[in-house]
């Protein structure tokens, strides 16, 4: 009687084993058919020539070299803001900030509310503020200012986190030895939750790079070679979405810009992968 | 340990400074450079055609800088008032009550009705029409079609499209009954294409390139009138709507040469290579 029921829970152990198998390959298909359609359409029209020109005929014949640059620039400017605000501002919320305070819990909804906004709210906001109050016009600036106002929320989340994780014998340690609280910070905290930032850092620009509607507001649709921040420029997202709905037979070269946007997504994830694991090993 | 901590701090301070200097002067080094500018902004179907002929202005007029900007024709509209634009984009004539602005027409597009290649229908009347739009006639088998239900795909609101396709047929926007409201050519052609029940309506250029490159869509003819690009440029196709540059008062000088530039002989080949019906040709 006991081998029986035995048996038949490890028969439905092994059911269960088998659906969650047949689940995950299904979850593994979904990216394994994006990336092999994105191949099979966009691998022929990717040339080094591609990379290193600017659009021309509206972007069925050239490259995307001046809109892969404006990109660049775009994410420069966002990350450039969102680093050290958003890691000021959750430093500030794990060290000074008494949890369950009225302060921290304003601050939280804040930070929720601000994550739960729909992007083009923050387009419109970014192009009636950025490029009309502040005079920056369509520019990479502006473009970069609102992607940051919108990915601040998601990475000073990502960055919280990570510090919170922080044991608290450290902390405690670190009393002990008479550390400074910023000696603390700069040579324990920030160390230890060093992978934690680098995937605030994927997460943010993930979702810089996937925007289109706020940046065709604020960057702008130019293709031009970007001279200096105050220009326009064109992001690889607008791009796709430029070509695949406004022109013509610029389905191939859509899906070729969207494999150089693929890449770039994964490049970032690499090397912040590195950054976090180098910074971490240097504490140690 | 402590003393050890601070005095970090004290030596990180300076270089924080520095660094906040740093981008200060960096910020305050990119000024705006002096060249000409001009901006366009406006329709998502004129940009493409705009930011070409701007290449060939620019490439022209070495110094002189056009920064085109899509948001549709509404936005042109807008922005041209409020003065951040220069010249607006607008597919479509001018209303009376935009009486303050002026029109240049740099190029001709028509709107054809489009269905799946698979339906057997093979014209439909104005009346017709009308009725699948507003939900009078419901499936394929009232018009001479199969048994099978009317997929009706719509443009999104202010998109000029939809408003020459509603003043053609005397519509109102509350009398439409859409199944799929779609925005722009593309989208309409994919949903069209990928659906054997569905009626939509596109630019006559992009169907057209469209159809004959192999998607599965077929062009309904109107009032008798084949839509093609060829009818478009004589004139006589009734659903065809111009595409304007606008502008308010007197233009500046690179405005001034852009329009005149945009409006001669020399963009035909710009014109026809976006699937739009240059002016002369009418």
């Amino acid at each position: 009687m006991r081998i029986e029921t035995l048996d038949h829970a490890s028969r439905s152990d092994r059911l269960h084993a088998r659906w969650m198998g047949l689940v995950a390959v299904l979850t593994l298909l979904v990216p394994v058919l994006l990336v092999g359609e994105l191949l099979a359409d966009g691998l022929p029209a990717l040339t080094t020539d591609f990379l290193l020109s600017a659009p021309a005929d509206a972007g069925r014949s050239g490259g995307i070299g001046s809109v892969l640059v404006s990109t660049l620039w775009v994410l420069a400017v966002c990350l450039g803001v969102v680093l050290p605000l958003g890691l000021g501002c959750a430093l500030f919320l794990v060290e000074h900030v008494r949890a369950g305070s009225r302060l921290e819990r304003g601050l939280q909804l804040a930070l929720d509310i601000l994550g739960g906004v729909p992007s083009i709210v923050f387009g419109l906001f970014g192009n009636r503020f950025f490029a009309v109050e502040l005079g920056l016009g369509f520019s990479i600036l502006s473009g970069g200012l609102t992607l940051a106002c919108m990915v601040l929320p998601l990475f000073i989340r990502a960055a919280e986190q990570s510090l919170r994780q922080c044991p608290v014998g450290y902390r405690q340690a670190a009393a002990a030895l008479a550390l400074s609280r910023w000696g603390f910070v700069r040579r324990i905290l920030l160390p230890t939750a060093a992978p934690g930032i680098a995937l605030g850092v994927v997460l943010a620009s993930g979702r810089a790079l996937a925007e289109t509607a706020v940046l065709l507001f604020t960057a702008g649709y130019v293709t031009r070679w970007p001279e200096s921040w105050f220009n326009s420029g064109r992001t690889l997202a607008v791009h796709i979405y430029d070509l695949a709905m406004n022109v013509s037979g610029g389905g191939t070269n859509a899906a070729a810009t969207a494999l150089v946007l693929l890449v770039l997504a994964i490049g970032i994830q690499v090397l912040a992968a590195i950054v976090g694991r180098i910074s971490k090993g240097a504490s140690q | 340990m402590l003393l050890r901590g601070i005095c970090d701090g004290l030596k990180r301070a300076p270089r924080l400074a520095g660094a906040i200097a740093m981008a200060a002067l960096i910020l305050s080094g990119c000024s705006r450079d002096a060249g000409d500018r001009l901006v366009i902004t406006g329709s998502s179907t004129i940009a493409p055609l705009v930011t070409v002929i701007a290449q060939a202005f620019e490439s022209a007029h070495p110094g002189v800088k056009i920064d085109v900007q899509a948001g549709g024709s509404s936005r042109g509209i807008a922005d041209v008032r409020q003065g951040l634009a220069e010249l607006g984009m607008v597919s479509r004539a001018l209303k009376p009550e935009e009486g303050d602005l002026a029109a240049a027409t740099i190029a001709q597009d028509g709107i054809a009705m489009i269905v799946h290649r698979d339906n057997p229908v093979g014209a439909l009347t104005g009346g017709q029409i009308v009725a699948i739009y507003t939900g009078k006639v419901r499936n394929w088998q009232e018009v001479g079609g199969p048994d099978a239900p009317i997929t009706v795909v719509n443009k999104a609101e202010g998109r000029s499209t939809l408003e020459l396709f509603l003043s053609h047929f005397k519509l109102d926007t509350p009398a439409i009954r859409a199944d799929v409201v779609i925005g722009d050519n593309q989208q309409g052609i994919k949903t069209v294409a990928g659906n054997p029940q569905a009626i939509g309506y596109v630019s006559v250029g992009t169907a057209e390139f469209e159809a004959r490159r192999g998607t599965p869509i077929r062009l309904l003819p109107l009032d008798g009138v084949e839509a093609s690009t060829a009818h478009v440029a004589r004139g006589d196709f009734p659903l065809s709507r111009p595409l304007n540059l606008v502008h308010r008062g007197e233009p500046g000088r690179v405005a001034r040469e852009f329009l005149a530039f945009a409006a001669s002989p020399e963009v035909h080949d710009l014109v026809t290579g976006q699937y739009f019906v240059p002016l002369a040709g009418r």
